[in-house]
């Protein structure tokens, strides 16, 4: 993994980078915040760590102009001050974590690799129910055949599969996958659950969503679709 | 003039027009009955002398007549293009209400595509017809291959069976695999679409 560090402490970006290096990430050190913008917008990385108190640009500046940019690598600010205002500011403005100085380098080292976790690997690319796998890397579904989900009905039956059981409402499924924004349109929740339906039952599956519309909705299996 | 089919070239044709002919018919019927048209393509041939003959040489059979009508059983070849799933099921049912067909053999590819993707039904009849046939049998028994598919099936068919036939091609395991994606993908389609007729006509 690569990383972004900026901190106008020449001593402790040295340490800094030493460590991150030890625990093999690869550190591309910048001293300012405008050096930090032209770096993230230049390089792919996997995380970056700022110091907030630097020159040129400060680091909740540099930030936003990053997320301006449309850039969402996490990143981690590292604040001198115990100021509770700088913390709501950075994490306002698009940080993911923040870590106050003094810190323990290990706290640091976890930290990076909570923030980095999630965008990766954190949740399962393949679920299985029965005899069903959804595959949501490549939005399809096999058991004895294969079909192709679009990318809402893969994210729909993703949310029935890790709920697979439980009785889920109109509302909260609009909202998981339509978003908060828009008014719950429970037709287009019926309709998108009944093409799963008709997808599950095109290859064959033992499980089925059972529900009407503007109702809960429960994903069942051992159940025999045709 | 005697060739792969002896004598019975011309029954062929005669038993392959009387089932476009009932075909026809039950699908003017439908259109009566719902204004929709239950299919949107209808082919049928007489395989060919050179065909039939490549295929009784590639099965390792002797190029007979009683070959090519009575172990090969395409020699009359129907195939029904649909728009929507639901109706190949439709003309299913109404080609098996013929009396005087049997059902020699039927695989749903639909329900149970092969692992390449390939997808369609196929049904094999043995149609009785007044005229004698090889084996002297009267009424004559006469096989039909007839096949079904959706439009998104029919196009990824010929697309497929353009790749079985060109000798040398690069990255064939790429290909392969990306054919079977798009499979996958039109058969997303073909039963989307058919789920938003249902809930037309449902609602």
């Amino acid at each position: 993994m690569r990383l972004l560090l900026a901190e106008d402490e020449k001593e402790l970006s040295r340490a800094l980078t030493a460590i991150l290096e030890r625990s093999n990430y690869a550190v591309d050190a910048v001293y300012d915040g405008q050096a930090a913008v032209e770096q993230a917008g230049n390089n792919a990385y996997d995380a970056m760590i700022f110091d907030i108190m630097m020159p040129k640009l400060d680091g909740i500046e540099a930030l936003k102009q990053i997320r301006a940019a449309g850039n969402y690598t996490p990143v981690l600010l590292l604040t001198a001050k115990a100021e509770i205002d700088d913390r709501v500011t950075g994490l306002d403005a698009g940080a993911d974590d923040y870590l106050t100085k003094p810190f323990a380098m290990k706290e640091l080292l976890a930290r990076i690799r909570s923030m980095t976790r999630r965008a990766g690997d954190y949740s399962p690319k393949v679920l299985k129910i029965g005899s069903v796998t959804l595959d949501t890397e490549e939005q399809s579904i096999s058991c004895e055949n294969s079909i192709r989900l679009a990318s809402k009905e893969t994210r729909l039956l993703e949310f029935f599969m890790t709920n697979a059981g439980k009785s889920l409402s109109t509302e909260e499924i609009f909202h998981h996958i339509w978003g908060n924004d828009d008014p719950v349109n429970g037709k287009v929740v019926f309709m998108y659950v009944s093409f799963l339906n008709s997808k599950l039952s095109s290859i064959n599956a033992d499980i089925i969503i059972i529900g009407g519309e503007n109702s809960d909705y429960t994903l069942e299996s051992g159940v025999s679709v045709l | 003039m005697p060739g792969i089919y002896g004598n019975y070239a011309p029954v062929l044709e005669e038993i392959k027009d009387e089932m476009m002919k009932r075909i026809t018919a039950y699908t003017a019927e439908e259109y009566q009955k719902t204004g929709m048209k239950i299919h949107e393509h209808l082919i049928a041939r007489v395989k060919s002398e050179d065909s039939m003959l490549e295929k009784c040489q590639r099965k390792g059979f002797p190029q007979t007549a009683q070959t090519a009508l009575r172990v090969m059983k395409d020699s009359i070849g129907i195939r029904i293009v649909c728009s929507f799933i639901d109706d190949i099921y439709a003309n299913i049912a109404y080609i098996k209400s013929f009396p005087d067909c049997r059902v020699v053999e039927e695989k749903d590819y639909i329900r149970h595509a092969k692992p390449n993707g390939y997808r369609s039904y196929h049904m094999i009849l043995e149609m009785q017809s007044p005229h004698a046939d090889i084996d002297g049998n009267t009424p004559g028994k006469y096989f039909i291959e007839i096949q079904l598919r959706t439009i998104a099936m029919d196009s990824w068919a010929s697309l497929e069976h353009k790749l079985k036939y060109k000798k040398h091609v690069e990255n064939q395991e790429l290909i392969v695999s990306e054919l079977k994606r798009c499979a996958d993908e039109l058969a997303a389609c073909d039963v989307s679409m058919q789920t938003i007729r249902n809930l037309i006509h449902n609602s």
